[in-house]
């Protein structure tokens, strides 16, 4: 840990510099206290490797996974420029700027899923390099057994940490959370899935059980910020992001309002396309981001977030986050 | 635990005048949606990845099934698409089980296209409309439980009928006619449906306790056989909103 130590300490010093030559932090006044993350993210995809056929229908040429891989590799790369400058500088190439995430239901929707149960989409994500991704209700649709064996191609971990899955076949075969270093950043992911009852048939679902997201969360956060000393929780969901018919039901908003610790909640299931990311008070005051980029891979999305140091003591104050401009390309 | 050891060059916590303790917070976001379009530069090694996958897909999937005489739209309370996989439902399901079947329900969420344009439908395009290997599944209900389970789809904006004909109010279902005729409480009725909303699926747990008579077939298979059964006649597949479902005034 020495290297990473030195590294850190000789970054601070060379972030300032770095950054204030990078047009995005122009105009900011403490150029050398801010660093940046850029988040990549899709949800819903439901099998669609290929883009929709050209049949006059209103989706026809979008989605794809060839097309979202190779704009994931230009973005990447752009992103790692900065980072790039720092490792060369000390010697470490294990940094990168970008987090690549999924909200669930990978799986179901084409005929690619009926006849290979998941196996390209899975093979697809590991080589777009995905980082972690969550449980959809849609990923029982093959049985669990299937979901554990189409997961030995898989390079990224799913995480879920309200789903008690002893005796079934995904027993240990997912991560409560994970930690991503990302430069000078410690970001902890976690993820929530969606209750089964009435929506994962009976015989798929098997002996899951389905845990309170809110308090698990919570406990999940409270770990990653205050214990592992995480700057940024970020929450993959898929409780959906609001139910019209019923406002109450468990789904981003509510869990946002309820939560504490938690800075960004990607979500899915109810296949929302957004105008803008949506902002919430957590129950101490804090900003919380909600995002989801509709379903099919017809979006990806990307959040740009920009950090400012603080100090560990005003851990519990409230914080704001400013969502800026959309990002210019 | 690391990050609060990292101990900063001593000007760099003169600057600040404060403990090295610190960390870091969100401050600002910006956000982009990129649409992601075959337009695009393709990755190379992903479509070679994707190509033996697909090759075997499309050739058992590319063949043309029928023939779509106007872009079919699933629509809630109700569609042209959803009336026509309705009708597909009750045509084979009474021929299938080879006895009267008094009205047959979809769960809207089942249709997974949010319509099939005007021209071609391909045996893929059918699997993307209904990907789930569900299967018709015929239910005796009496008057109590149907309007039971008529309300829980009008909570959910109105499901896909034919042999039915019923009205939203207040997320209650109202004005109920089968076969032409209102609603009987007392009376048994033949139902046909997805054996996911039978097993209790989209919270019609009412429909949990009820026996299934099963054939083991698939529905998708039910769309394939009756969308190729119009293809044989010559027909182009047609639909229109017949009043099926709607709001009560």
């Amino acid at each position: 840990m020495q290297s990473r130590r030195k590294f850190l300490q000789q970054t601070a010093l060379a972030a300032g510099s770095l950054l204030a030559s990078n047009s995005v932090f122009a105009g900011w006044g403490e150029t050398n206290d801010v660093t940046k993350l850029t988040i990549l993210h899709t949800n819903d995809v439901h099998s669609r490797l290929e883009p929709f056929p050209m049949d006059g229908g209103r989706n026809q040429g979008l989605g794809g996974v060839a097309a979202r891989a190779e704009l994931i590799k230009t973005i990447r790369s752009e992103e790692d420029r900065v980072i790039a400058a720092y490792n060369n500088e000390n010697g470490d190439n294990s940094s990168s700027g970008v987090l690549l995430l999924d909200a669930g239901d990978i799986f179901q929707g084409t005929p690619f899923f009926n006849i290979y149960k998941g196996e390209p989409e899975i093979k697809a994500m590991s080589a777009m390099k995905y980082d972690a991704a969550t449980i959809g209700n849609h990923d029982f649709d093959a049985g669990l057994e299937n979901l554990a064996i189409q997961l030995q191609n898989a390079s990224f971990p799913l995480l879920v940490c309200n789903y008690d899955l002893s005796n079934t076949p995904m027993e240990n075969k997912t991560l409560p959370y994970k930690i991503f270093r990302k430069g000078k950043l410690k970001i902890g992911v976690t993820g929530v899935g969606i209750d089964p009852k009435g929506l994962v048939p009976d015989n798929l679902a098997g002996n899951t059980k389905y845990l309170d997201p809110v308090a698990n969360l919570n406990r999940m956060a409270n770990k990653l910020k205050r214990e592992e000393g995480c700057d940024m929780v970020i929450c993959l969901s898929h409780l959906g992001y609001k139910y019209k018919e019923n406002p109450n039901k468990m789904c981003d908003i509510v869990l946002a309002k309820e939560s504490d610790y938690v800075d960004l909640i990607i979500g899915g299931h109810t296949h929302t396309f957004m105008d803008e990311p949506d902002v919430q008070k957590n129950k101490t005051g804090s900003d919380v981001i909600i995002n989801q980029v509709g379903w099919a891979g017809i979006m990806l999305g990307r959040l740009d977030f920009e950090f400012s140091k603080m100090q560990k003591k005003n851990l519990t104050k409230s914080h704001t986050v400013t969502v800026g401009k959309k990002t210019i390309e | 635990m690391m990050r609060s050891l990292v101990k900063y060059p001593l000007f760099l916590c003169l600057f600040f005048a404060v403990s090295c303790d610190t960390a870091y917070q969100t401050s600002t976001v910006q956000y982009k949606d990129y649409r992601i379009s075959s337009k695009q530069p393709a990755s190379n090694e992903l479509s070679s990845m994707l190509k033996p996958y697909a090759d075997s897909v499309n050739k058992s999937m590319n063949d043309v099934v029928a023939v779509a005489g106007i872009t079919l739209e699933k629509k809630q309370p109700e569609g042209t698409l959803g009336n026509l996989l309705a009708d597909a439902m009750m045509a084979k399901a009474k021929e299938k089980f080879n006895t009267p079947v008094d009205a047959v329900f979809m769960n809207s969420g089942g249709i997974r296209l949010p319509s099939i344009p005007q021209g071609n439908i391909t045996r893929g395009k059918i699997f993307e409309l209904s990907p789930f290997d569900n299967q018709i599944v015929l239910l005796k209900l009496n008057g109590k439980i149907l309007q039971q389970f008529l309300d829980t789809t009008a909570i959910r904006g109105g499901w896909p009928t034919a042999g039915c004909v019923y009205q939203l109010k207040n997320k209650k279902a109202v004005n109920i006619t089968i076969g032409g005729q209102p609603l009987n409480e007392n009376a048994e009725y033949t139902i046909g449906m997805v054996d996911y909303v039978a097993n209790g699926g989209d919270n019609c747990d009412m429909l949990k306790p009820i026996p299934q008579q099963s054939r083991g077939y698939l529905f998708r298979d039910a769309i394939i056989e009756y969308f190729a059964d119009a293809q044989k006649q010559g027909k182009a597949l047609v639909s229109k909103i017949e009043n099926r479902v709607s709001y009560a005034e």
